[in-house]
Parts: structure tokens; sequence; C-alpha cells
């Protein structure tokens, strides 16, 4: 009898240590960190603040597709040449910039010279199951008539709409213009509880097709 | 997106009479829904996808002979038997008329499979496999479905959602009904049939073309077929699964001398 007992616990136990680790994992909270990049891009010299020694370029600059399509779509390296080929350090001394900086968009210009793209880790990753189109989500807080919602997201104060399209990024991105690394966890989890809410929130369909495919 | 002011109820009208039996149909709908391909292997375990399928009949004998072609598909049944043996809800109808299979909750216990009797679900015996320069063509709006799930003709809804999204997009606005009809959304398969044989359409939406097969048939249901004023007959009729599909018998202007 004890040991039936111990084997019982044990299978118990295993299977409650699956169930942790798998509701824990990825998608929902992020105990990942994020993934090593090619080159070390800092979201808060491009998109953060001028005060804060930033340069306020809007998300859709270089995210172009965001509010044209289903995929936010990560620049190509002529979009990154369009500034950097001025900004490349030959009118900076080293003194004022620091040379990783130097390296980085030396990386850059060598990729567009080798007409080659940069190989972007991913950073948030849906499920295939999924169909999520970043444009109508934008066009429903950038768009449209003034008005108050209050989305269950974030910190849940109602929101006056519409929005700009940066403010309308981080509802669910966070403030991305102010992290160094975007880390899997920053921002909205990807559980499907949250993109219920705001559906229901919003008297949008629920009906399965609406996302699954 | 759905709304309960402007309805949708998707319907297909299958003509027979202009049916050659072609196939495009079931190439189109193979690649439109990332379909695998068949080997001969699969066909001899009788284990092929197809979503939609070319049924052929022989009649007649030798040399007085006649082929018969019918494309069989999901019939998105409003009392679909497929419906209510699913222990995990997987598969549901809709408020647009479409019999929905939801693959991530799919356990793959093949109850709707046995219980369709037209035959349209696939079961995924294996891992799906292309040849290595078909795996960039797959559609990126349709999953691919993994091993040990079912899988079903879906009337390519993600076209349908495609669509609202690009009609909403346009107008700034929400979707209203004058937009998406079955003017503007059409399935792969439809789309491809050379001979219009396949034609698709919203039975809301009172100017469509299928809707007087449907009020026809719907006014002589069951074994009501000769009084009826149109072809139209649906598949096992008696069994009351009521499809959205609607078959309109091919009228032979040559009949087989002694057939019927």
């Amino acid at each position: 009898m004890a040991i039936a007992g111990l084997v019982v616990t044990a299978i118990v136990a295993f299977i409650l240590v699956v169930l942790f680790i798998s509701w824990f994992s990825n998608p929902p909270f992020g105990w990942g960190n994020a993934p090593a990049q090619p080159i070390d891009f800092p979201h808060t010299v491009h998109a953060g603040s001028v005060e804060e020694g930033g340069h306020a370029i809007q998300c859709e600059f270089c995210h172009r597709n965001v509010t044209s399509g289903a995929a936010a779509t990560v620049p190509a390296v002529e979009v990154c040449v369009i500034c950097h080929k001025q900004v490349n350090g030959s009118n900076v001394t080293t003194d004022a910039v620091a040379p990783e900086t130097l390296i980085n968009i030396q990386r850059v210009l060598d990729k567009h010279a080798e007409e080659r793209p940069i190989d972007w880790e991913r950073v948030h990753r849906m499920p295939d199951h999924v169909r999520f189109v970043h444009e109508a989500h934008i066009r429903f807080l950038t768009q449209g008539e003034e008005r108050t919602v209050t989305l269950p997201v974030g910190d849940e104060k109602p929101m006056n709409l519409p929005v700009t399209v940066p403010e309308a990024c981080s509802v669910c991105h966070g403030d991305v213009a102010n992290m160094e690394v975007v880390q899997p966890q920053d921002g909205q989890s990807l559980k499907m509880g949250t993109c219920l809410d705001c559906h229901r929130e919003n008297n949008v369909s629920t009906d399965c097709t609406i996302c699954h495919k | 997106m759905p709304n309960a002011e402007f309805p949708h109820k998707w319907g297909m009208v299958i003509d027979l009479d202009k049916c050659t039996g072609c196939q495009a149909c079931v190439i189109a709908c193979q690649a439109e829904n990332n379909i695998p391909i068949n080997t001969k292997d699969y066909f001899l375990q009788r284990r092929a996808y197809e979503w939609i399928r070319i049924e052929r009949y022989w009649e007649g004998e030798y040399p007085n002979i006649k082929a018969r072609f019918m494309p069989v598909l999901c019939q998105h049944c409003e009392n679909a038997p497929c419906e209510p043996v699913c222990p995990v809800f997987a598969t549901y109808h809709n408020e647009e008329g479409l019999n929905v299979q939801v693959y991530n909750r799919c356990v793959g216990t093949r109850y709707c499979i046995n219980n369709c009797p037209y035959q349209v679900r696939m079961f995924n015996y294996w891992h799906p496999n292309w040849p290595a320069r078909l795996e960039n063509q797959l559609n990126p709006d349709v999953t691919v479905r993994t091993r040990g799930i079912t899988e079903k003709c879906t009337f390519c809804v993600q076209r349908l959602r495609r669509g609202e999204i690009e009609v909403e997009a346009r107008g700034g606005q929400r979707l209203s009904d004058e937009r998406i009809t079955g003017g503007n959304y059409d399935p792969a398969c439809v789309q491809a049939c050379p001979t219009n044989a396949l034609v698709f359409g919203d039975l809301e939406d009172q100017d469509t073309s299928i809707k007087p097969y449907f009020d026809d048939v719907n006014a002589h249901p069951g074994h009501g077929e000769h009084d009826r004023e149109t072809r139209g007959y649906r598949l096992l009729e008696e069994m009351n699964t009521r499809p959205s599909v609607i078959y309109l018998k091919k009228i032979d202007q040559y009949p087989l001398k002694g057939g019927h």
C-alpha cells in the first residue's frame, strides 16, 4: 500500500509540475529572457522622447506594415539606412559616442553593402493557429469618433480614444520606447483570456473563427 | 465581424449539369488550405486528405457507358451530426451558418468523423509533409494542422475574415451588410470552377442567385423531390441534417439506351 501511495503521489506531483510549467512558461508570462540579437538595437535611442536623449521616431515609421496589414513587420535594412547613411559616426568624435554604438551602426551598414537582411531573432511569438491583424486593432484605437473606453489591459484606466499610433501600440506592448531590450514578458500576456476580455468589453464578436484559423 | 444587425447565412449550390469533373476545385482547395500532398499510399490506405472531392460514378455497361461526377464537400449541416458528439466542443455551428472546426481544441477522438454521413471530415494520421520547394507556398492565413486532429472544409472562412477587415478598413467604419456579400466573398473551389458549377451566396441576402433553390427545397422537404420546381436536392435528405449545400440534378439530354 505504501508503495502504491508513493507512486500515485509521484504521478500527481509530475502532472502538477508539468501543468505549472506549461501555464507559466513562455507565451503567458514569459519566464524566458529576450533572445540575443545580431545587433544591439536600443528602442530608447530611436523611439524614446527627445528630452531623454531619444529621437522620438514613431513606431509605424519602421514597423511599416502595422497600419496596413496583419504583421507589424521588422523593417528592411534600407529603412535603417535612410537615417544611418548620415548617422554613421563619421561626423562625431568617438569621445561623445560609445564605441559599441559605432560598431552596431557599422554592422547595419555592412549588411546593407552586402545586400543581406539582418537576422533578427523573434521576441513575441503568436501561435500558428491564431490570426492577429495589427491593422484592425490599430484602426480601432486611432480612428472613429471620440469616445472613452476601459480596456482590460495594463492598469485598466479609462482611455480617451482615438489616440496616436504609438499610444495605441503601447496599450499591449508596454512602453517600448523606454526599453533598452524588449523582453517577452513586458507588455501584455498573449493568453487567450486577455484577447477575449477586450473583445467582450468592446462588443466585438467572440466567435472562434474570428481569431482561430 | 458578424453582428446581430446584419446576419449572414452562407450556402452553396452545386449544379451537377455543369460539373465536368475537372478537379480544379480539388486543386484550388488543396492550395488554399495547406492540405498535404496525397501520395499513392494515402489513397491505398483510404486516408487521403481532400476537403472537397469529386465522386465518380459509372452508369451503364461498356460501350454504352457514362461517367457521372459529384463534388462533395462539408455540407455545413444545420442539424450537423458531427457537432453533438464532440467531447471538447471543438466543432460547433456559428452565427453565420458555418460548421466550424477549432483545430487547437480538437483532441482527435474521431467521433465526428464516424458520425458524419458525408465522409467529409479528415483525420491527420501523419505529420503534414510537403516537398521542400512547396513549403514556401503555404497559405499564411490557414494554420498547418498537426498530426492527430480532425480537419474539414471551412467554406474558406479565412477569406471571409480577411475580406471583412479589408472592407472595414476601406470604409473606416463597422462592416455593414451592403458591403460583404456572396458576391465579393467566394471560397477557393467556387473561384476556381471553370464552368461555374459551384455558386456561393448569402441566404440572408434576398438578391442572391442561390436563394430560390433553397426556398424551393425547404418548401418540399424529405421525399418531396417530385413536387419541386427546381432541380434542387440535398444529399441524404432522409437523414434530416439540413445541409447548407444544395445539388441540382443532372438532366441528361441523351440518356443511355435501356438505362434510366
